[in-house]
């Protein structure tokens, strides 16, 4: 293989092992952090403009009440203090992996492949929305994509506001999008009340969880915003826009009651049942993956370190299993120490002391999480929404009819799926319509989970320009058209 | 666990396998297609092109294999020539898409989205490959028809090329499928003529009683049958060992670039000796497509994604800016004569090949399929299958 001499990694001595952390959430700073305190000289390359992942995305998009957990700013301080063995690369994406491994790297100066002795992927996770009918209307869209607006470009996604789904992470975009004078006409939650409660605290982000969970809650409360748990959004109607969406109560399974539906009149539904770990990476490097109950349905199996099937390839946060943002930075911690000491820089007790209060500290927050894998799976009523004509493959536009008619001529896993229907061929490669159809080959009682498979992703993970691919070296030697831009712009 | 026997099993669902089950079914055979989807399917893969002549005197995806066989990347590399009597089976196999994708269709619903353009147009990008395509040209029996063109003829053609070529070598009537819905329409048919498919399943072992096929194991299943069609793709040779059969089927693997959807840019299929183009019915240009002997790897290379943007970039100049949707590598069931392998295998009765489509598969499937039915059930084939047989290797 050709050895590409641009790597990023600055080795620090000759013999110095090239680090590679893919996410700068909570998950990839604490692992970088981690190993810079271990005298380690490590890269972390993330997508966004600034460190921070989901949660600590900068600028905050949290809400101001209650206070915003400065926690993401401690950790890019961290960030900061050791710059000098933490390269951050932000605006850069990894579009593909070879082995080795060898990372191909999308960056503003185009594209370029960067070798590691150690990769550490976090990339976290993304939002599920399940199809159903009227899913695909203008005016309905994920909380997270609400709260996006709202806090970067300080744009309401609309006037009156419905949030559906499962989950904490919807009363906090309740309250973000009240705070900035949405009105919010309610929060439909699937689980039951107790349920709902139990699951709070775990994808909170602040040490004192069941308070901040409380706080959320009665935030919510005085906000006067009706909370109606143990109800599900059927679906969504309008001509070209969302005018109204229909809310029935469901039960256990999340099997609707219709004969007690009733429209709500909203121009935005905001519409989320938790979230999907992004197993991208982990596929394209190769690592085993295993089936699970939740959204989305696989992870990278790990070692207690992280590492995962593939040696040198590890895996932290919530792209190993949706977990929230204080187990990743715990997780992250693990793997750094793990990557410390398959490096020799720590010695194997050492790591193991050094990760003992980290995993008691895991074990601690496991009891808030209990039971929470369990009600974080799906329900088969939320599959049985959609009905013949739903889209459930919005970059191909393909209908459930369709998905159904190719089962029945024996497509019945994903990547049989896939070519006799163009199903996840689109721009997001399945990752919308993945967990949804996987879900819909298990109810119809073609297959397990484990011969349904997982979705197979294919590089590049954004698209690049053929230019780029084809090699900067190729291209006319900077050759500008006369006039094609702007001199230079006049100094500040 | 012995299950009901079947009249024929097949071993494999590309669209070979796909292909033949249907032409049994619909000869009133009682048929089991067997099939796993393993990663580097060839027809999942593919182009698609369907070019027979293209492909024949070397000037689709053949001279590309020809510029990785020689080592000339200067755009230079000539074309090697199969012989006439698999150019015709290729052309004749071409010929039967237009009524077979009406017939599929009203079939299943399935659409296989035959698009005819101006054909498959190579692009001569040195005065040497002029030459030899004149020299190609000569060599076309009366009926063939290859039509040299101007780089200004090439430019009226197709305003998108890079005008700065020797000319083209345009070959009418040679156009393009979508191979995945081919398939998927190949196995519909079958399954409407009442053929069973087993999804999800390897073929493990072909049991074999003395010089008869007996059946085939499937995991902790057998199924008996009267005969055993292997129709593995680049697996076909590690099948056919199962039953004691030497099979020279090796994989080649084949990387592919496909870009987002665009408005209609290209109407030919185009072909380089570094690359070929082919808009699909979607709007994306699928660009194929490196030829290496790698065994069952089915990774991508920077250096064979690179080559063909590159090939890319150089004949389409526009395509510099358009975005990328995914890259991936199929492997073909190359054979060393580069032609496929038909029909039975002397000793084993019952054993039946569909195999070696390498880099004609899809334009010959209709063919293979048909001729393969035909031995099945002793009806005359409607080309002879003598040349295909697998005896040609013994030596
Ligand atoms: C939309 C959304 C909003 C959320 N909001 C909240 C909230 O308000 N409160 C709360 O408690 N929890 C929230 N969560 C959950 C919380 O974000 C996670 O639990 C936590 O951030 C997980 O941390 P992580 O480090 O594993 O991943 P993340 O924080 O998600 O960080 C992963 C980073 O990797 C980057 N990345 C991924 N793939 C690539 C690639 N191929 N190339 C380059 N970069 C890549 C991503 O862009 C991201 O910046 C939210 C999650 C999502 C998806
Ligand atoms: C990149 C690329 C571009 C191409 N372009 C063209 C083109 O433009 N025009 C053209 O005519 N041809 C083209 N080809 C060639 C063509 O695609 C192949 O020749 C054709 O698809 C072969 O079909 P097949 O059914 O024999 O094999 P495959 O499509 O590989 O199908 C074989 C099937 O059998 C399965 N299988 C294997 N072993 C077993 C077992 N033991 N039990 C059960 N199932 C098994 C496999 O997983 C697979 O599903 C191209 C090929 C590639 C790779």
């Amino acid at each position: 293989m050709s050895t590409n001499p641009s790597t990023s990694t600055e080795p620090v001595g000759s013999e110095a092992p090239r680090l590679v952390i893919v996410g700068a959430g909570p998950a990839g700073m604490a692992t970088a952090i981690t190993l810079a305190e271990r005298g380690l000289a490590v890269t972390v390359v993330d997508q966004n403009p600034h460190p921070g992942g989901q949660i600590y995305r900068y600028p905050a998009v949290t809400p101001k009440s209650p206070p915003t957990p400065d926690r993401g700013a401690a950790l890019r301080q961290h960030l900061a203090e050791h710059s000098d063995r933490i390269t951050v690369l932000t605006g850069h994406n990894v579009v593909d992996i070879h082995p080795g491994p060898r990372l191909g790297l999308c960056g503003p100066d185009g594209f370029r492949i960067v070798e590691a002795d150690h990769l550490v992927m976090a990339p976290g996770a993304y939002e599920y929305v399940p199809p159903f009918p009227g899913w695909t209307l203008p005016g309905v869209m994920t909380p997270g994509a609400a709260q996006q607006l709202v806090k970067s470009q300080g744009v309401a996604p609309g006037r009156r506001v419905l949030l559906a789904g499962t989950g904490p992470f919807l009363l906090v975009v309740a309250l973000a999008l009240h705070e900035v004078g949405v009105q919010v006409v309610g929060i439909v939650d699937t689980l039951r009340r107790r349920d709902a409660f139990w699951q709070l605290p775990s994808l909170l982000s602040d040490g004192k969880l069941l308070k901040q969970g409380f706080d959320y809650v009665s935030g919510v409360r005085k906000a006067g915003i009706p909370l109606l748990t143990g109800h599900i959004v059927t679906r969504a109607e309008g001509h070209e826009r969302l005018k109204q969406v229909v809310v029935a109560p469901c039960d256990g399974d999340w099997i609707p009651n219709h004969s007690r539906s009733r429209p709500i009149v909203v121009d935005t539904l905001c519409v989320g049942y938790g979230f999907v770990p992004r197993i991208d990476l982990a596929q394209l490097a190769g690592c085993e993956l295993a089936p699970t109950n939740l959204p989305g349905g696989w992870i990278p199996v790990t070692d207690p370190w992280g590492q995962t099937s593939v040696p040198g390839v590890w895996a932290a946060g919530d792209g190993a299993g949706v977990a929230g943002a204080i187990v990743a930075e715990l997780a992250g911690q693990l793997v750094g120490l793990g990557v410390a000491s398959s490096c020799g820089v720590v010695s194997s007790s050492e790591a193991e002391r050094s990760a003992e209060p980290v995993r008691e500290r895991l074990r601690q927050l496991g009891r808030f999480r209990r039971g929470l894998d369990e009600m974080g799976s799906l329900r088969p009523g939320l599959s049985q929404l959609a009905d013949e004509s739903t889209v459930v493959c919005r970059c191909e536009e393909i209908r459930r009819a369709e998905v159904d008619a190719a089962v029945s001529a024996g497509s019945t896993t994903l990547r049989s799926l896939k070519v006799a229907t163009r199903l996840g061929m689109g721009p997001c490669q399945g990752r919308m319509c993945q967990p949804a159809c996987s879900r819909r080959l298990f109810d119809l009682g073609c297959n397990t989970p484990e011969e349904i498979g997982p979705p197979a992703f294919r590089p590049p993970l954004v698209p690049l320009t053929l230019g780029q691919l084809a090699g900067a070296d190729e291209e006319p030697d900077d050759v500008e058209p006369a006039g094609a831009k702007p001199v230079a712009e006049p100094a500040p | 666990m012995t299950s009901r026997g079947v009249d024929v099993v097949i071993a494999g669902g590309g669209v070979v396998g796909h292909a033949t089950a249907w032409e049994l079914a619909r000869r009133d055979i009682e048929v089991l297609i067997v099939d796993r989807h393993l990663p580097g399917r060839a027809t999942s893969a593919s182009a698609g092109g369907l070019w027979p002549v293209g492909e024949a005197v070397g000037l689709g995806c053949g001279v590309i294999y020809q510029a990785t066989r020689t080592g000339s990347d200067s755009g230079d590399a000539v074309p090697a020539s199969l012989p006439a009597v698999f150019r015709d089976f290729l052309v004749e196999s071409n010929r039967r898409f237009p009524e077979l994708a009406g017939e599929l269709e009203d079939l299943t619903g399935v659409d296989i989205e035959l698009d005819s353009g101006p054909g498959l147009l190579f692009l001569m990008q040195t005065a040497r490959q002029q030459a030899v395509v004149d020299n190609i040209a000569r060599g076309l029996p009366e009926g063939f028809v290859l039509e040299i063109l101007s780089p200004e003829e090439v430019g009226e053609l197709e305003p998108a090329v890079c005008r700065e070529i020797v000319g083209g070598a345009l070959l009418p009537g040679e156009d393009q499928v979508n191979p995945m819905m081919l398939a998927e329409a190949y196995k519909r048919a079958a399954l409407v003529n009442g053929a069973r498919f087993q999804n999800d399943r390897l073929v493990d072992e072909i049991l074999r009683e003395n010089d008869r096929v007996v059946g085939v194991r499937m995991g902790e299943e057998t199924v008996a049958c009267g005969h055993v069609v292997n129709a593995a793709g680049a697996w076909a040779g590690q099948l056919a060992a199962t039953a004691g059969i030497t099979l020279p089927v090796e994989p080649v693997r084949g990387q592919v670039v496909l870009t987002q959807a665009l408005p209609p840019l290209i109407a030919s299929c185009l072909s380089t000796s570094s690359c070929y183009l082919a808009q699909k019915r979607h709007g994306e240009i699928l660009v194929g497509s490196t030829t290496e002997h790698v065994g069952f790897d089915t990774g991508v290379t920077e250096e064979g994604i690179r080559g063909l943007c590159r090939g890319a970039v150089g004949a389409v100049p526009a395509l510099a800016d358009v975005g990328v949707k995914r890259v991936w590598a199929g492997l073909r069931p190359g054979t060393p004569d580069e032609m496929p392998i038909l029909g039975p295998v002397a000793g084993v009765d019952g054993y039946v090949n569909v195999a070696g489509g390498f880099r004609t598969g899809i334009v010959a499937a209709p063919l293979m399929a048909r001729v393969t039915a035909q031995a099945i059930v002793g009806e005359t084939p409607d080309v002879a299958i003598a040349p295909y047989r697998a005896e040609r290797f013994e030596e």
